[in-house]
């Protein structure tokens, strides 16, 4: 660190009042109290998400131009997006903070455009656990519990009763879906963490017992399987709401009845429940490897997110006829500049430009920035000034 | 080329000639009509320079001190009440050291309500830090307003020119208007050795301890010293290339007057004449008008009044309490001849009135006399004063 220069006679000093050196000996971080934080937080749109997808950090991959780094985060959530892109309610688009300004981001829309794209997400795989799943129905909720167990490190088997996937859900999707595209997203689904889909297979309820000295665990699909679920032995009723330790290695998950009997726009939910059911039987299988496999989450609501502040920020882009229109890839680009980041940081550099210490850089590869706590003064400019309410001043935290 | 101009649109015409590049002002009368020229300039593509529209004096002069601090050539101009408001900046501008010009017009402060001349306005300013200049007529106007671009950035502080409000401002006269070239060979452009710069990052205006902030001061008090014989070395380049004189002292038959009229600004005119009259009287009058009044022109006030006996003073201000402002600057000036002078201050032509060579005389006279008409308020006597 620089040392304070020394002036020792009239003719050093500089005719103006200004620094004459570098004044980095100062080290102002000392007068700390209250320390920025720079993290990102849940936006609404996030929060209002069954499947909790972060989906400003989705759009701001789309703003940079970077579709395959947008369909890997959407994947890391969402197994399903050429569904929810079509059939979801989007209640993303209800709290959207992008309304109090024009138009709600068309996020299902943009969903729905990813999800054709002809490319393979890339989804964080962790290795075999050696553990056997067998999942018994592929409705969504059967897709996405062997998706995520799969991506988990135990190796899944889906049975299907029913000659074509999707089971009991088949229907309601092909109401509003082509066979092809279902067949194509089971396909990808399949292709992505590897398991097999099994059809046609004849289930005898009152044998699947039996069938746990092949498999660890079963799990019946209430979303593949028509009608009310058995409840053979050694099973145990789940509701995988309820984050709460199971024994039994056969598990039939119970959905609220706000889901049943199974509706098309509810198709988030079944999702996120299969997911959620993963987790459980993760648990039942594997108890010691779950909590690093399984990423928590973020769980901090975006309380700093001023919209008022973001509208000062000039947000880009205007609203645009919601209409039936085709996404093309100059539709999605426009729509997705419209996102206000909210909660997420998007590099805006405005807290770099009103930090009165310069103790804001961004790190080298300008992905994200960094407080120089040496020189920070705690005087929480950033915090006040950060639109996207990613910046917040905390105690403790040195 | 002879152009007829009042004093507003001559002050224009020269920041026009010393090609400034960032003004910044709020408009108030009786200054108002020097900005919408220079607005008027820059629309029609005239002038290249920046106009910022502001929402107060205050902010006018701070976007002066960032440009001037960009290494930008800043002008503004004011008058009064804005003149007022804006002196936190003053001093910031003169701290900071940016050579800043500023045309301010004399206006009265109130209340009570009031457009016309007084000097109060730019004299409560002196403490300031700013290099003060008041003109004698609109060519005054126009000159000043060049050498004093020269003189500020030779010695990065800012200068005030002050022109009367109304009796210059709003008055026509048949005015010289130098040639751009002429004017770009007497005032270089702005090179300052140290600018904003992303670059070279340094705080500017930045904390200082009681380390240095002395020797800071010091150093500045120096600087505002030598400006005198700067201004005079500027004007008499200026006299060789354009023939007019613009000294810092402008003192009329003095040389043996044993009576001297003393006054600032448009004043001068009325001044010659009385000084004219009397002689005619028999009384061996000069007068003398102080064109600059910070710095204190100490030189050359003291060679112009080395004969005097007597000084008669018109102040075109008061401060409460004391007496008028240039009554005691004089008083103060006058110590250093260390022998008794004579002083007698007249507080007169305030918020408007006319002074003309008879009240001058009159002045002079009960001065001289011991009565007439003037009532005496403290150290001063007070003209027009309802009886």
């Amino acid at each position: 660190m620089a040392s304070k220069k020394k002036v020792l006679s009239l003719s050093q000093l500089p005719t103006s009042p200004f620094t004459i050196d570098s004044m980095a000996w100062n080290q102002t971080g000392d007068w700390r109290y209250l320390t920025p934080l720079v993290a990102d937080k849940m936006a609404p749109c996030s929060q209002g998400c069954p499947m909790g997808i972060s989906i400003p950090v989705c759009l701001n991959a789309v703003k940079q131009g970077d579709l395959l780094k947008s369909l890997s985060i959407l994947y890391n959530a969402n197994p399903l997006p050429a569904f929810t892109g079509r059939l979801c309610y989007h209640p993303c688009q209800t709290v959207c903070v992008r309304r109090k300004l024009d138009r709600a981001v068309s996020i299902r829309g943009m969903e729905r455009f990813l999800s054709e794209q002809n490319c393979e997400a890339v989804v964080q795989k962790q290795a075999q656990n050696g553990k056997r799943v067998l999942v018994i129905g592929s409705g969504p909720l059967g897709l996405s519990c062997a998706y995520f167990l799969g991506r988990w490190g135990c190796q899944v088997t889906v049975q299907e009763p029913s000659a074509q996937n999707g089971g009991a859900f088949r229907n309601i999707l092909t109401q509003k879906i082509d066979s092809q595209i279902i067949d194509t997203e089971v396909d990808k689904l399949t292709q992505l963490v590897d398991f097999d889909i099994e059809l046609c297979v004849s289930i005898d309820i009152d044998t699947i017992e039996d069938r746990l000295a092949t498999f660890d665990l079963i799990i019946l699909d209430p979303t593949g399987l028509a009608g009310d679920l058995p409840c053979p032995g050694r099973s145990v009723v789940v509701n995988p709401f309820e984050k709460a330790p199971v024994c039994g290695d056969i598990l039939v998950p119970l959905l609220p009845k706000k889901l049943m009997p199974l509706k098309g726009p509810m198709i988030a939910h079944y999702i996120a429940a299969g997911r959620l059911t993963a987790e459980i039987g993760m648990n039942r299988v594997d108890p010691s490897s779950c909590a690093h496999v399984m990423p928590t989450g973020r769980t901090v609501k975006a309380e700093n997110i001023r919209p008022g502040m973001i509208i000062y920020s000039k947000p880009s882009g205007s609203a645009e006829s919601d209409g039936n229109i085709e996404w093309d890839q100059a539709r999605v680009f426009r729509e997705a500049e419209r996102c206000l980041s909210c909660g997420t940081c998007n590099m805006c550099r405005r807290c770099i430009s009103f930090c009165p210490d310069a103790s804001i850089n961004p790190d080298p590869d300008g992905n994200f920035v960094e407080i120089d706590l040496i020189h920070c003064k705690g005087c929480g400019i950033c915090a006040y000034e950060c639109p996207r309410g990613v910046i917040t001043m905390e105690e403790n935290q040195q | 080329m002879k152009k007829v101009l009042m004093g507003t649109e001559a002050a224009a015409v020269a920041a026009k000639l010393a090609r400034i590049q960032v003004v910044s002002a709020y408009p108030i009368t009786p200054q108002t009509v020097v900005v919408e020229n220079l607005s008027d300039m820059i629309g029609k593509g005239e002038l290249d320079a920046r106009y910022m529209t502001v929402e107060s004096e205050h902010s006018a002069m701070a976007s002066c001190i960032g440009a001037s601090a960009a290494g930008a050539r800043a002008f503004t101009a004011s008058s009064s009440q804005g003149l007022a408001l804006m002196h936190e900046v003053l001093h910031y501008a003169a701290g900071g050291r940016f050579p800043i010009v500023m045309v301010n017009a004399n206006r009265a402060l109130a209340p009570p309500w009031n457009l016309y001349c007084d000097h109060t306005d730019s004299l409560a300013q002196r403490d300031t830090g700013w290099i003060q200049y008041y003109c004698a007529d609109v060519q005054d106007v126009l000159d000043a307003v060049l050498i004093a671009f020269r003189v500020a950035e030779q010695v990065l502080l800012p200068v005030m020119i002050n022109m009367d409000a109304f009796y210059l401002t709003h008055t026509s006269e048949v005015l010289d208007v130098p040639d751009q070239i002429a004017v770009d060979e007497f005032l270089p452009p702005f090179r300052p050795d140290h600018k904003l710069d992303v670059n070279h990052p340094r705080t500017f205006g930045n904390v200082c301890g009681a380390d240095l902030y002395t020797s800071i001061k010091y150093q500045r008090q120096r600087d505002m010293l030598t400006v005198e014989s700067l201004w005079k070395q500027s004007a008499e380049e200026f006299e060789i290339k354009f023939g007019r004189m613009h000294p810092a002292v402008d003192a009329y038959r003095h040389e043996d007057a044993e009576v001297l009229i003393v006054g600032i600004g448009s004043v001068a005119g009325a001044m010659h004449l009385a000084a004219d009259r009397l002689r005619e009287d028999g009384l061996a009058v000069g007068s003398l008008r102080l064109a600059m009044v910070r710095p204190f022109p100490l030189t050359g006030f003291l060679e112009a009044t080395a004969t005097v006996k007597h000084m008669v003073v018109i102040d075109r201000d008061v401060s409460f309490g004391a007496e008028g402002i240039i009554a005691q600057e004089i008083k103060a000036a006058l110590a250093e001849h260390r022998r008794h002078i004579q002083t007698d201050g007249f507080i007169a032509g305030i918020g408007g009135k006319d002074l003309t060579s008879e009240k001058i005389i009159g002045f002079v006279l009960q001065a001289i006399n011991k009565e007439g008409a003037a009532v005496r308020a403290g150290l001063s006597l007070w003209a027009e004063v309802l009886p």
